[in-house]
């Protein structure tokens, strides 16, 4: 052995510097989403700075967010048409440095998708009357005479959707029309909260020191299915597939137990149902396997893996330490066709979550349109950790 | 012309946007129930689907105007809730309306109007057994229902089974429900008693009582500065030296007992509601009894009427102990058990804290050493006391809290260096006890006029 002193002296200098480098560069999710939030409040002007920023408390901002395209229920915030391509890519790295890499491609497919029901839509024809009647208020509604069937020749990822033309402008569908908001002010320290949404996204991130929070948020995908260059693309289909799996993992007694005798047309808790915890029903995870809890636990990280890592770790970790107490209920069909979506719904329960996955048969197909909620009754829009 | 074919192209237009926001063919009717004690709480969400809405919207507006006035509004509700039934252990019951919230028509017809109808319905007495059944007619042919309930907040109500048939257009639910179990009035009474202790939660109520005293250093420090003189004697405007063992003790006990009898009066009555008094004033009031117990401890303000004082303080810190428990949100007669256990909390820290520090100040109190003690305590409560009610009478920020709250942290420390000091000085320098002739006693054929100034110690 060969340690000459100037040599481990070198050695601990060096480590030395290099540690105190680290540590003096800050480096945590937080302090990556406030830098990213700055830089893209830095990129606004006095009028979008206004429209973006709300108060912390702003319960009313807190809760408007909803499934519906925004012409129908007005986000706050701003809309991405609103900005530069410049200040539109600081939105979305601000968005991005809040979700985890899948979590953010989870986002970029559903707009992806609502980009495509545009596209489709405005493929069509303009249908009968071509004339422009004043749309009420804001709303841009499409043009009349759209007939109540679905038109000949509609392409296949348009197939499940109900007929209707783009209004003049195409202003209903697509990537422009998520709202991005923020309310109270960056910090790494004090609690502030990211909002970005629009049709079928609603992402409700309060950041409180290290802390990350995604409840309450919406996902939805309709069409839930398309291919786009070619490649097949399902926003959801991993909470359809590992949903699925978890139930065709059951025996037939729990299976009894986890699949309810009714239809559930709609999610119970969507939009403006925060903070209710109804009674759970289904199949308890005490009652299941250990292998069947691990699949259970896969299932939930897809909501629960939105969130950038280490925040989705800390929510994690308190789902599984809550995993006995969670409850597993399934309603209708228990198959689904290959490489298609579940049309069944099903809802994860546990003393901090509501997981909701509900298709809707608008568009004929359930398959091809479905909702999603994910909550902790306990700590909507972080509450239980900023409430004091 | 022109204007029929605008109207039926507004009517297309709306149609067609509604239809893709949501619901289209279905009347969609979600009902949360929510079982408290004695009553059942229901809330009733009503989304028309766009090829519905049309005919829904014609039921509401009966007179076609366009508008929903107040009492079709009212009619529609009461519609609703005829159309339904619940029956309670069997026997019907009627749902009682409390509030009806109906959207713009336009939203209903764009699908995202949303009607809301809240009602309840009574629960007789029954058995521990009980069962709700919740049938949904309205509008049957069109609409999809959804019935859930809450997770009770009553914690006697459980939930034991809900059934639906496959539309949940019937819901049954089946739960127990403690307290109302049986007729004779000691099980009454008893299972009313666990459902205090179970809903009030006695033992946590016991440690918040605890910890409030623990950690509401303003309420210790007031106690402590009183008792600091409390083993010695006055002499007319000033404290002479150690009164005996068994007057101290007494003296106390006297104080001790008198701050306890204070506050569990304006609790008890805080807390049920019988008086109610702003905190704020309360808070300052409070500070201000430090800030007097601190100048009686270098001058005799009160002499002889140290427990008197600590009575009326105890009042006041009473009316502050209310105001955590209120905190709580308890029912009024939860309180009482509530207030019992939260008093007992703090009286069993108050006394861990007296048995602590009075040996301490009793030995001391016998040495030349005593004097620092009491001027140093007096003061650091006065200055304490001072800097409260600038914070809490004038709003004006100062860093006495977070002082008196480190000091307080190390409050287990500074009880054993104390008492290791008191001994000290009462064991070792002998120059620091007085002499056996010294000691001024309490005498009484002797008028405290009559002690002479020699064997005084200089305040």
């Amino acid at each position: 052995m060969h340690f000459s002193a100037k040599k481990i002296i070198g050695v601990a200098a060096l480590t030395l510097i290099g540690s105190s480098i680290t540590t003096s560069l800050p480096d945590t999710a937080t302090s990556r989403i406030v830098a990213a939030a700055n830089d893209f409040l830095s990129s606004l002007n006095e009028k979008q700075h206004q429209s973006v920023l709300y108060a912390f408390n702003d319960e009313k901002q807190r809760a408007t967010w909803s499934n519906f395209p925004t012409s129908f229920v007005p986000r706050g915030g701003i809309p991405l048409k609103d900005l530069t391509p410049a200040q539109r890519s600081a939105a979305m790295a601000l968005v991005s440095a809040a979700l985890s890499a899948k979590g953010f491609e989870k986002v970029q497919q559903i707009m992806e998708g609502d980009e495509v029901l545009k596209a489709t839509d405005s493929g069509q024809p303009a249908r009968g009357n071509n004339g422009n009647p004043p749309a009420p208020g804001d709303r841009n509604g499409p043009p009349p005479g759209a007939p109540a069937g679905p038109p000949p020749g509609q392409p296949r990822n348009g197939a499940n959707r109900p007929p209707f033309g783009d209004p003049p402008g195409g202003a209903m569908f697509g990537k422009d029309l998520y709202y991005i908001s923020i309310l109270g002010k960056p910090s790494e320290k004090d609690p502030w909260m990211l909002q970005f949404g629009g049709h079928h996204l609603a992402l409700n991130i309060t950041i409180a020191g290290d802390r990350g929070i995604l409840t309450p948020t919406l996902t939805g995908a309709q069409p839930a299915l398309f291919t786009i260059n070619g490649k097949t693309v399902r926003p959801l289909g991993p909470e359809s597939d590992k949903g699925l799996a978890l139930l065709n993992s059951l025996d037939e007694s729990q299976k009894k137990q986890a699949i309810l005798g009714f239809r559930l047309a709609d999610l119970v808790l969507g939009p403006g149902q925060d903070g209710k915890t109804i009674q759970p029903e289904g199949l308890k995870a005490s009652s299941m396997n250990e292998q069947q809890r691990a699949m259970l636990i896969e299932v939930i990280s897809q909501w629960a893996g939105i969130i950038h890592e280490s925040a989705a770790a800390v929510r994690m970790a308190e789902l599984k330490a809550d995993i006995n107490e969670t409850w597993f209920a399934w309603s209708g069909p228990t198959t689904a066709a290959p490489g298609k979506n579940i049309s069944a719904y099903y809802r994860i329960q546990g003393p901090h979550l509501v997981i909701e996955y509900a298709p809707q048969t608008l568009g004929g197909d359930p398959s091809l349109h479905v909702h999603t909620m994910y909550r902790d009754p306990t700590n909507d829009y972080g509450r239980g950790l900023t409430a004091k | 012309m022109k204007a029929k074919l605008l109207a039926a192209a507004a009517i297309l237009l709306s149609l067609c946007a509604a239809a893709f926001a949501h619901r289209l063919d279905e009347y969609l009717q979600a009902t949360i129930l929510s079982v408290e004690k004695d009553h059942v709480q229901a809330s009733m969400r009503l989304i028309p689907g766009v090829a519905v809405s049309s005919s829904v919207i014609a039921s509401i507006d009966t007179n076609g105007d366009g508008v929903f006035s107040k009492a079709e509004q009212q009619a529609y509700a009461q519609r609703v809730l005829r159309d339904i039934s619940i029956t309670v252990d069997g026997k019907n019951a009627s749902p009682a309306l409390i509030s009806q919230k109906f959207p713009a028509i336009q939203e209903i017809k764009e699908g995202i109007g949303e009607i809301q109808i809240d009602f309840t319905v009574d629960l007789p007495p029954g058995s521990s057994q009980r069962r709700i059944v919740f049938e949904n007619h309205h509008q049957k042919a069109i609409s999809a229902y959804l019935v859930n309930c809450l997770v009770p907040s009553d914690p006697n109500i459980r939930i034991l089974a809900q059934n639906r048939n496959e539309t949940q257009s019937f819901y049954q639910l089946d739960y127990t429900q403690l307290s109302t179990g049986s007729n004779s009035f000691f099980s009454k009474v008893w299972s009313s008693l666990r459902g205090w202790t179970n809903s009030v939660g006695v033992a946590s109520l016991f440690r918040l009582g605890m910890r409030h005293i623990a950690e509401g250093t303003d309420h210790l420090l007031f106690l402590l500065v009183l008792l600091l003189p409390a083993p010695l004697l006055a002499l007319g405007s000033r404290w002479a030296g150690f009164a005996g063992a068994r007057r101290s003790l007494f003296q106390i006990l006297k104080v001790v007992t008198a701050f306890t009898v204070g506050h569990s009066i304006t609790l008890a009555l805080a807390a049920l509601g019988l008086v109610r008094v702003p905190s704020r004033p309360i808070e300052v009031l409070i500070a201000l009894s430090i800030l007097l117990s601190a100048i009686h401890a270098l001058r005799p303000l009160f002499p002889g009427r140290e427990a008197l004082i600590a009575a009326f303080f105890g009042l006041i810190h009473g009316l502050a102990f209310a105001a955590t428990l209120e905190q709580l949100g308890l029912g009024r007669w939860e309180r009482v058990a509530g207030i019992l256990a939260f008093n007992l909390g703090i009286e069993t820290m108050q006394l861990i804290v007296v048995a602590a520090t009075i040996p301490s100040l009793v030995l001391m109190s016998r040495t030349r050493a005593y004097p620092f003690l009491r001027i140093g305590g007096a003061l650091f409560a006065g200055v304490a006391s001072l800097g409260w009610i600038a914070e809490r009478l004038l709003g004006v920020h100062n860093p006495v809290d977070v002082l008196v709250n480190s000091v307080a942290q190390h409050g287990v420390w500074i009880a054993v260096g104390l008492f290791l000091l008191s001994i000290v000085c009462w064991r070792y320098p002998s120059s620091l006890v007085y002499e056996r002739n010294e000691i001024p006693r309490p005498n009484t054929k002797m008028r405290i006029s009559d002690i002479p100034t020699a064997t005084t110690i200089q305040a």
